[in-house]
């Protein structure tokens, strides 16, 4: 965890966020995972030492880069919100109450483009019958684009801890149909993977990092489909070797109650896999910021 | 059509005109740049002699140059042949460097796995690269610069793109010779999809299909006409590809500096016709397409060509008569 965090501090741009390598520009999911795992980390309340300066100075670039319609681009120059917006949301209460309603309005205004009116009378017109996991609203990585596992899962778990504070039926609505389409994207085998269990007739298997991601999502479900899903959850880190993918299926896993193995990842590691690393050593040790 | 085992300068200065009165007029008909067929019955062939060979005909001079190499990674799967095969890129990575490359770096950005480390591992790249995490560049977290698209083919009006490649001075598709359940065929047009950053478009880059999947291509085509191609068709992959399909042993490599030519090529080794291939007619037209502008090295078609099973939905861009011989 120490050593994740000191990586971390290292890692920092003079202009408080965060690149994906250690020597690239700042980029938004980045930036929130490392004050994630700086936070999961307890650094927060050390006032004046060289953590608290980081997440001071983070906090500062992420809140800047709040753009007009409330919501956040992957990086400055890119001129659209997307998904990177959930992860702003995911941060503990460092964002004033206005921003953080303004992120999450423009959420809630986001969707899968297949469950639009449009998409689906065109299919009604032509005949076309809506596929059965193509059923529930979800959250696209990009606007105008269709619904995948990771966004709708990092959405879910941004809206649902807002909602712990502050009760509101739009967003209880979506979150119902957020869990009815992950559990609805499941692969032949149990897990996730993009959110394509499909191509043409043919089936899909998962991978692991949606596999962690979207059991993390679920936690607290106890919907019957879950205990195949971790199996092979459990079965994907035996054979996973990337701290990235072993992170998130750490989280999963302890998020449903599992005790994860600790397994070998390979040694080189971008900001986000160091970042999920030290979030799911702090989960080991009952701090997951995801959910709690 | 006639091959010549070589490339004679009469096809190589034909077919750099060509490309010139096709890119200045629009409508103009000339020789597109010359296609290479080489043969490599496995890959412990000498590949890397072969990629000398590759660059030598082609008069590809590198010197001091930037060369990215972009392999087609998407998924592992051990039961099928899903990425570009690591000792292929690996050879490309010696001949350039041997040729004077001042830099040759190996990118890819997957359009399904975000875990792009992860899957180089699985499909064999790190045991076949030594320092392989040194040479290579995630083109979905790369750094991006927002290119306008002129008189675009798809609903684009833009893209960010990676300045990793923007920057280079040499871009190199190297795609596995595969069939595509919705564009016929994937080879190295198409293999430019792992250009378009998820970092910023996510994991699919789903924008590049509600915008038309074979017009995002046509326009990505566009962006980089100068592509290098070299196709990994030692073993192929046919049926519902790009994922699902069974390996298709060829035994063969295509390449060669215009990638419509060298796609139109690979259709045609592959009994697809090139000119029901949506994105090869919208980056060139019909009837730029013909086999005899493109003027061909080393196999024959007819040598090489056999028909790779298509999906039932795919069965009418089957070429109806293929090359005697075939």
């Amino acid at each position: 965890m120490a050593s994740y965090s000191e990586e971390l501090l290292d890692r920092q741009n003079p202009d408080g966020g965060w690149g994906y390598s250690r020597v690239g520009s700042s980029w938004t999911e980045p930036t929130c995972y490392a004050l994630l795992a700086l936070a999961a980390g307890e650094v927060y309340s050390s006032e004046g030492t060289r953590s608290a300066v980081a997440v001071r100075t983070g906090l500062q670039w992420l809140t800047a880069g709040q753009r007009s319609d409330g919501g956040w681009a992957p990086r400055s120059g890119v001129d659209e919100s997307t998904w990177v917006t959930a992860l702003a949301l995911l941060l503990p209460a460092d964002l004033s109450a206005g921003d953080r309603q303004r992120a999450s309005q423009w959420l809630l205004s986001q969707s899968g483009r297949e469950s639009g009116f449009i998409y689906r009378l065109r299919l009604r017109l032509l005949g076309v019958r809506l596929d059965a996991n193509q059923q529930f609203d979800g959250w696209p990585w990009y606007p105008g684009t269709a619904a995948w596992v990771a966004p709708t899962a990092l959405t879910f778990l941004a809206l649902q801890k807002l909602n712990s504070s502050t009760r509101d039926a739009q967003i209880e609505k979506r979150l119902a149909e957020g869990k009815a389409f992950l559990l609805a994207r499941r692969c032949r085998d149990g897990g996730w993977n993009h959110g394509s269990t499909q191509a043409l007739g043919y089936d899909s298997d998962s991978y692991p990092e949606t596999t962690g991601v979207a059991l993390l999502a679920l936690h607290g479900s106890n919907a019957p489909e879950i205990g195949n899903a971790l199996e092979v959850a459990e079965r994907h880190l035996r054979a996973s070797h990337s701290l990235e993918a072993t992170s998130w299926l750490t989280l999963g896993l302890l998020a449903h109650g599992r005790s994860p193995a600790e397994v070998s990842v390979m040694p080189h590691q971008g900001t986000v896999a160091i970042s999920l690393a030290a979030m799911a050593g702090a989960a080991r040790q009952g701090r997951n910021l995801f959910v709690s | 059509m006639s091959a010549s085992p070589n490339i004679t300068r009469r096809q190589w200065v034909a077919g750099a005109a060509g490309t010139t009165i096709l890119a200045g007029c629009g409508t103009s008909l000339g020789k597109l740049a010359p296609v290479s067929i080489l043969r490599a019955a496995s890959y412990t062939e000498d590949l890397y002699a072969l990629m000398q060979r590759i660059i030598s005909e082609h008069r590809l001079d590198v010197r001091g140059k930037r060369v990215v190499l972009k392999p087609n990674l998407v998924e592992f799967d051990q039961n099928t042949v899903i990425n570009t095969h690591p000792k292929m890129v690996h050879a490309a990575l010696e001949a350039f460097r041997a040729a004077g490359a001042a830099d040759v770096r190996v990118a890819e950005g997957p359009g399904h796995r975000r875990v792009t480390l992860d899957l180089a591992d699985a499909a064999g790249y790190f045991s076949t690269f030594p320092k392989f995490e040194s040479l290579f560049t995630d083109l979905n977290l790369d750094e991006v610069t927002k290119v306008n698209l002129i008189r675009p083919h798809s609903k684009l009006s833009s893209l960010y793109l990676p300045n990793t490649v923007l920057g280079c001075d040499l871009l190199v598709s190297m795609p596995k010779m595969k069939t595509h359940h919705w564009v016929g065929a994937t080879l190295s047009m198409k293999n430019l999809f792992g250009l378009v950053p998820g970092g910023v478009y996510g994991w699919p880059k789903n924008v590049l299909h509600w915008a038309g999947i074979g017009e995002s291509i046509a326009d990505l085509h566009t962006l980089f006409p100068r592509t290098f191609s070299i196709v990994d068709g030692i073993v192929g992959m046919e049926g519902n590809g790009p994922i699902q399909g069974t390996p298709r042993p060829m035994g063969i490599v295509v390449a060669g500096a215009d990638p419509v030519a060298v796609d139109a090529t690979c259709c045609r080794i592959m009994h697809i016709d090139p000119r029901r291939v949506s994105y090869l007619t919208l980056a060139a037209g019909e009837a730029q397409l013909r086999e005899d502008l493109i003027p061909q090295a080393g196999e024959k078609i007819a040598a090489v060509s056999a028909a790779f099973a298509l999906l039932p939905s795919l069965e009418s861009i089957r070429l109806v008569n293929p090359a005697p011989g075939s």
